[in-house]
């Protein structure tokens, strides 16, 4: 996210606040107050209330979740029971287990795609009505709210009914069931993310590679560079912030995925496409157990905020 | 540009001004002008009460009825939702007769005899039993023994599980278990399944696999609330659908419910499966369908030891106690009670509790059912276990019998796991599991 | 491979590949125009035999979600404004004035940690929450949660956009005498204009489809949102598929036409600033 001028700082940083000793804080915090400069003085005023406000706002329910967690049915401290009771069911740990593979196996595959088909029509349409036929194509499954999608993919998927096996069908082949098969379950469910937001990452990439100078491609070409080359040296470079970005926040929303799974599998066959989400769903409220799935939501927020802090440290660092 | 900013600025500020306005509570009851809310369920279920609608607001001016529809597991969510937000949105709820214990235990919903409304012997014993909490017989969850005895809910669709064939092929009905297992394997083959198993996890296969199970002679709790789920019977009544079955049914029955068994039928692609009179009409027989005149009713068939267990599964209305329009809600149950009006809800497609309206010879055209309906409720049927943890229990036995259903495990492991669990949920719960 | 054969295999592909994505829409809406019986056959149709238009009919009328499109969109343009406006407001320091690193840091990871937050881990929070201010099944909790939920997109495109505007411009301003109130009235506004509104449709965008938080605080149409009602057509034992196949077509209109008529603005705020027209 480079590309582009910088904000700038506008005004002065404010100096060092000299001391040491035990009255060093107290001074330092008036001095550095009056020694900010004025506008540094507006920022903070616009800034921290409203932020203030915003973090108290969405913080609350954090510490409700952790006050609940440590909280029986009836309102008595019952400090680490729910959590013990949580982490002993070993569907925990099954759940999780799926959301990694889930992660692991098919984000890379949606990025990939959609790079793929980015390069592809960038290289190799000219048509600006096709690549805005392509572009119109590409809206369409982002703005599809998931409950549809979840039930056009039942449509397909599903035995006897479902398109996909009556084609099979008709040409002579055996169905699948994509549905009852523990593997192919989760492939089908995967399929619904990757078809749902190959297109948001091909937008994205395609915008981006719209931004590399055509003049140092030219100049490549005439060097003799391979397409390879071309894409590796030259094109990689300008989009690597975006794809980074990109990769964090469906990587967030992968491992948050809940709606369609829900409306394709109710997270079976069993529990193979019960991802955490849906883990939590079930202990919340099919279970009922709100001190268990509280501790739950404790937990995961905390394994999120670790994940986070860990990840974040790959994203470009943003110009100072 | 500013002047674009206006005027979002401008709708902003239009939409939160409506959304302030609109948020005001539909229920009022000054002034002689009512609106009862039902929260009922979205599907075959309700066909009857939306038809009834018109009929008791042009009956009743100054009542009016909004009717607020969610599917099955949706419509439990929320009502344990607003029952816990103490909200008073609804004025009625439709529930499902496994619902009453929790509903029950967590004193939810106003007792309807002080309301004015009296148990008539023109409707089975047994329904009003189902919606007295604590329940009149069978086991009593321990935090309820004390409690007083108490009508909370009434049946407005008489619901009892059977079981239908196609009659045009073999013309009586399997009479046990054996029968049916027998006449799925000489039936099935391909696209012609010899058995329809609704196997989705949870509701689905639990709602299906009850019946069987009881006919086995197996149950999930016995009368102390000791998991019978892994003694022997029951352990045969798992192998029975997971593996006879299983081999005779259609393709992928993990993934199939009602909808799919109904459609499987109607489309004349099945020979036999078990059916809630609710999807008769509407789905077996309903718009598009193949098979008119060629299905057959009959009570589940009986299991190796001799007897045929119905569940029933009856939806009844209650009026939560947080309503602010009890007495308007209590008139309106009582009104769906009267013959006249059940004999129009049967002919509007609403299944009807009182036993001489069932067996009402104008009726039986259009629903060939209902005399073997009127039959099961006198029977009487089983109903499911009477415990607050329920929806729980019915999450564990669907998953597990799920997973046996999709190759992932053997009867017996579905049998042991899920006992596992209900065991230590049932303890966690406060009941007196010993094992 | 020969420049004619690279030819004709990529664009075999992109037409497959368009094909496969186009696909299921085109399915959605064949199913959205046929009759309840032919919904029955043991075949589905790839065309409808007797196109009707009465799914659509049942489904904004007769089941009356003409109501609940018409919450989500108050839903959606009130939560989107009030992220914008928050949003604009912690941006606007963190970009143009002095503000310390670490705190600027602090603030954007912030924000973009919320990203990773699964709603069902805060769903019953909320719902506590919401419950204990009397605001279930109203308006307002659903806009509270989703502005909330807006957040970090918001943030983060408006942050990509304001970095683009040179200092100079706004220095420019103040030098010519106006405070920096003017300043920022006159000049950052209109030129972080393209910014607002692609951050807002993207963000509108995904607001209209949420259905967690909308099916757990609300309870009657009042304030029910179209995807919840969507939803409940999935019933336990009949399917109505083409009414619902009906109800996903209306609920991508929306969006659909409001980004079709915005292309150059989401671009820019899909590529968080980089890109600003096409």
């Amino acid at each position: 996210m480079t590309a582009g001028a910088s904000g700038g700082t506008l005004g002065t940083a404010p100096a060092i606040p000299p001391s040491r000793g035990p009255l060093a804080l107290p001074a330092r915090i008036r001095a550095s107050w009056s020694e900010r400069s004025r506008q540094e003085r507006l920022a903070l005023r616009l800034l921290l209330p409203m932020f203030g406000l915003v973090f108290v706002v969405a913080t609350v329910p954090f510490i409700l979740a952790v006050i609940r967690a440590v909280t029986s049915d009836t309102g008595t401290f019952v400090g680490a029971d729910n959590l013990g009771r949580a982490l002993s069911n070993e569907q925990l740990y099954e759940a999780i287990k799926q959301t990694g593979v889930y992660g692991l196996v098919f984000l890379p595959t949606e990025i990939l795609l959609g790079l793929g088909i980015a390069l592809l029509v960038h290289r190799t349409v000219r048509s600006p009505l096709v690549r805005a036929a392509i572009y119109v194509a590409a809206m369409i499954p982002i703005v599809i709210p998931q409950v549809a999608v979840g039930v056009v993919f039942r449509l397909l998927y599903i035995p006897d009914y479902g398109l996909i096996n009556v084609l099979l069908g008709q040409t002579g082949h055996d169905q699948i069931l994509w549905l009852s098969n523990p593997s192919l379950a989760m492939f089908a469910v995967a399929s619904v993310d990757v078809w749902q937001w190959t297109p948001f990452v091909y937008l994205i990439m395609f915008a981006g590679l719209q931004t590399v100078p055509p003049e140092s491609v030219e100049a490549a070409q005439l060097d003799g560079a391979s397409s390879w080359a071309q894409f590796r040296h030259i094109e990689l470079h300008y989009l690597r912030p975006l794809l980074l970005l990109v990769l964090f926040f469906r990587l967030a929303d992968v491992l948050r995925v809940f709606d369609h799974v829900y409306i394709l599998t109710g997270g079976g066959p069993g529990t193979t496409t019960q991802f955490l989400s849906l883990y939590l769903y079930r202990i919340a409220f099919d279970f009922s157990d709100l001190g268990q799935a509280s501790a739950l939501a404790v937990v995961v927020m905390a394994f999120m905020t670790a994940l986070y802090t860990v990840i974040s440290r790959f994203l470009p660092a943003d110009t100072n | 540009m500013i002047q674009r900013m206006k005027p979002v600025t401008l709708l902003a500020t239009i939409a939160v001004v409506l959304s302030a306005c609109s948020s005001g509570n539909t229920s009022s009851s000054g002034g002689g002008n009512v609106t009862l809310t039902i929260a009922a369920v979205q599907g075959v279920e309700d066909t009857g009460l939306k038809a009834l609608k018109p009929m008791y607001e042009s009956s009743h001016p100054g009542v009016k009825i909004q009717i607020v529809e969610a599917p099955y597991a949706s419509l439990y969510t929320k009502l344990v939702n607003t029952f816990q937000a103490n909200d008073a949105t609804y004025d009625l709820v439709m529930m499902d007769d496994p619902w009453m214990p929790k509903f029950g235990t967590i004193g939810a919903l106003t007792p309807l005899e002080p309301l004015g409304i009296s148990k008539d012997g023109d409707v089975a014993q047994v329904v009003w039993d189902v919606g007295t909490w604590p329940p009149p017989r069978g086991a009593v969850p321990p935090s309820e023994k004390d409690k007083q005895k108490q009508l909370l809910g009434v049946t407005i669709v008489g619901n009892v599980e059977m079981f239908m064939w196609r009659k045009d092929i073999t013309p009586n009905g399997p009479a046990s278990y054996d029968e049916v297992l027998a006449n799925a394997k000489a039936q099935n083959k391909p696209n012609f399944a010899g058995y329809i198993i609704r196997g989705k996890a949870t509701n689905p296969v639990t709602a299906d696999f009850l019946p069987i199970l009881w006919s086995f002679g197996g149950d999930v709790f016995d009368e102390n609330w000791n998991v019978t789920f892994d003694n022997a019977q029951s352990v045969a009544a798992i192998k029975f659908l997971v593996d006879d079955l299983k081999a005779v049914a259609q393709a992928g029955p993990s993934s199939s419910d009602a909808s799919d068994r109904d459609r499987i039928m109607a489309t004349g692609q099945g020979y036999q499966s078990s059916t809630w009179p609710g999807e008769i009409n509407t789905a077996v027989l309903g718009p598009g369908t193949t098979v008119t005149g060629k299905v057959g009713f009959e009570p589940i068939p009986k299991g190796p030891g001799g007897k045929g267990v119905g569940m029933m599964g009856n939806w009844m209305l209650g009026i939560p106690k947080v309503s602010k329009n009890q007495q308007a809600a209590a008139d309106f149950i009582k009104w769906m009670l009267q013959k006249d009006t059940q004999m129009t809800y049967a002919q509007n497609g609403g299944i009807p509790s009182r036993t001489s309206v069932l067996k009402d010879s104008s009726l039986q055209d259009k629903n060939p059912y209902f005399s073997v309906l009127a039959d099961a409720l006198t029977a009487p049927p089983n109903w499911r276990p009477r415990t607050d943890q329920w929806n729980a229990v019915e999450t564990v036995i669907g998953t597990e019998l799920n997973k046996a259903l999709a190759g992932q495990q053997s009867a017996q492991d579905a049998a042991t796991n899920a006992s596992k669990q209900i065991r230590s949920l049932m303890k966690q719960a406060g009941y007196p599991t010993a094992q | 491979m020969t420049r004619v054969a690279t030819r004709i295999v990529t664009w075999a592909v992109l037409v497959l590949t368009f094909a496969i994505f186009v696909f299921p829409l085109y399915y959605l809406i064949v199913t959205s125009l046929k009759t309840k019986a032919e919904l029955f056959q043991a075949v589905p149709s790839l065309f409808p035999h007797d196109p009707t238009i009465e799914p659509y009919v049942s489904v904004l009328i007769a089941r009356g979600f003409l109501g609940l499109l018409l919450n989500s969109v108050i839903v959606g343009l009130a939560s989107t404004t009030l992220a914008l406006v928050i949003a604009f407001a912690i941006c606007y320091p963190i970009t143009r004035l002095p503000i310390r690193p670490g705190l600027r840091g602090f603030v954007l990871n912030w924000a973009l940690s919320l990203r990773f937050l699964p709603p069902i881990a805060v769903v019953i929070p909320y719902f506590t929450i919401v419950r204990t201010i009397g605001l279930y099944n109203q308006i307002p909790a659903l806009i509270l949660v989703y502005t909330i939920f807006n957040l970090p997109l918001s943030i983060w495109m408006l942050k990509g956009f304001l970095e683009q505007i040179p200092a100079e411009v706004e220095e420019a301003a103040l030098v010519d005498g106006g405070n920096r109130f003017q300043a920022f009235r006159l000049v950052i506004l209109p030129l972080a204009s393209t910014g607002i509104l692609a951050a807002g449709i993207i963000v509108f965008a995904f607001d209209w489809a949420e259905f967690l938080f909308a099916f757990i605080l609300t309870a009657t149409p009042q304030s029910m949102t179209f995807p919840v009602g969507v939803q409940g057509l999935v019933t336990q034992f009949e399917i109505i598929w083409n009414d619902m196949a009906a109800g996903g077509v209306i609920a991508i209109l929306l969006p659909l036409v409001l980004m079709l008529f915005a292309r150059r603005y989401v671009i820019a705020g899909l590529t968080f600033g980089v890109i600003r027209e096409k």
